[in-house]
């Protein structure tokens, strides 16, 4: 970059509002544990994310294989209702920054 | 379809052991203002594992209501099983202990149902100290035989209630 001056100044009094930066992802994850039957979790996919049978079954494997699964992505706040909601049904939820 | 049902089979003494169970969890829901009992630190996971003021905060936004919905749930579920609780299963003779009477479940009620017999399991797998799916059973712990009951009958309650979700979609 040369030393010539932008074409363009940016108006730094408005439109640097940092609250509205668009919204950074987190996760909602599911982990496993020793209790929870896997019919149940499966169950629980389905019938609360709105998974179909077949998508709901893959995420319960691969919480009970590889020990957790991510099954919701979006705003903080949206991601904390849903672990809330996971909380309800007795399954581990964490929510976390989903990785840039 | 508003009156859907389902219908969990279990014998005479199953109903009055399960109304105990429930009224026990209803107490222990109740006492956690007291003295925390560690079986319900599993109810309420902490979401924040590694970010202590996040945690907190969730915890103080969102912990009574859960413990809230919990004891709604546990009563819904006392409720269906109010037939057994005016049984005295001492007194009952063997075959009338074994009888079979289905709990009949409002459909719309079947997740208060799943949360809380799920929730009972978990609170006895932490007193048990049950960390692996492969955890020997001690057999000399009645507490054993509870839980792999409960799972028994969660698990065909599961299957029930999934059945009747694809029976409901077509």
């Amino acid at each position: 970059m040369g030393m010539s001056t932008p074409i363009a100044t940016p108006d730094l009094g408005e439109a640097t509002d940092l609250q509205a930066t668009p919204l950074e992802p987190w996760e909602v994850v599911v982990w496993n544990d020793p209790v929870n039957l896997m019919g149940y979790v499966a169950r629980v996919f389905r019938t609360y994310f709105g998974y179909s049978a077949e998508q709901a079954t893959t995420l319960m494997l691969a919480v009970h294989n590889d020990g957790h699964a991510i099954v919701a992505t979006g705003p903080r706040e949206t991601m904390e209702v849903h672990a809330q909601a996971m909380h309800d049904y007795g399954l581990w939820a964490t929510v976390r920054k989903a990785p840039q | 379809m508003t009156d859907a049902v389902i219908r969990l089979p279990l014998a005479v003494v199953e109903g009055i052991h399960l109304a105990g169970l429930v009224e026990e969890f209803t107490d222990v829901l109740a006492g956690s203002d007291g003295e925390p009992d560690p079986g319900l630190s599993r109810l309420t996971p902490d979401p924040y594992p590694e970010d202590a003021e996040a945690s907190a905060e969730f915890a103080a936004a969102t912990h009574d209501d859960l413990l809230d919905r919990r004891t709604a749930d546990a009563a819904v579920v006392r409720n269906g099983l109010t037939p057994f609780l005016t049984i005295a299963a001492e007194d009952l003779a063997e075959d009338d202990a074994l009888a079979r009477q289905d709990v009949v479940i409002p459909a719309s009620d079947i997740d208060a149902w799943l949360r809380t017999l799920t929730a009972l399991r978990l609170v006895i797998a932490t007193r048990l100290d049950i960390t692996a799916e492969d955890d020997e059973h001690d057999l000399e712990d009645p507490r054993f035989g509870v839980y792999d009951w409960l799972g028994f009958r969660l698990d065909g309650l599961i299957a029930l209630a999934d059945a009747h979700d694809e029976y409901s979609a077509h």
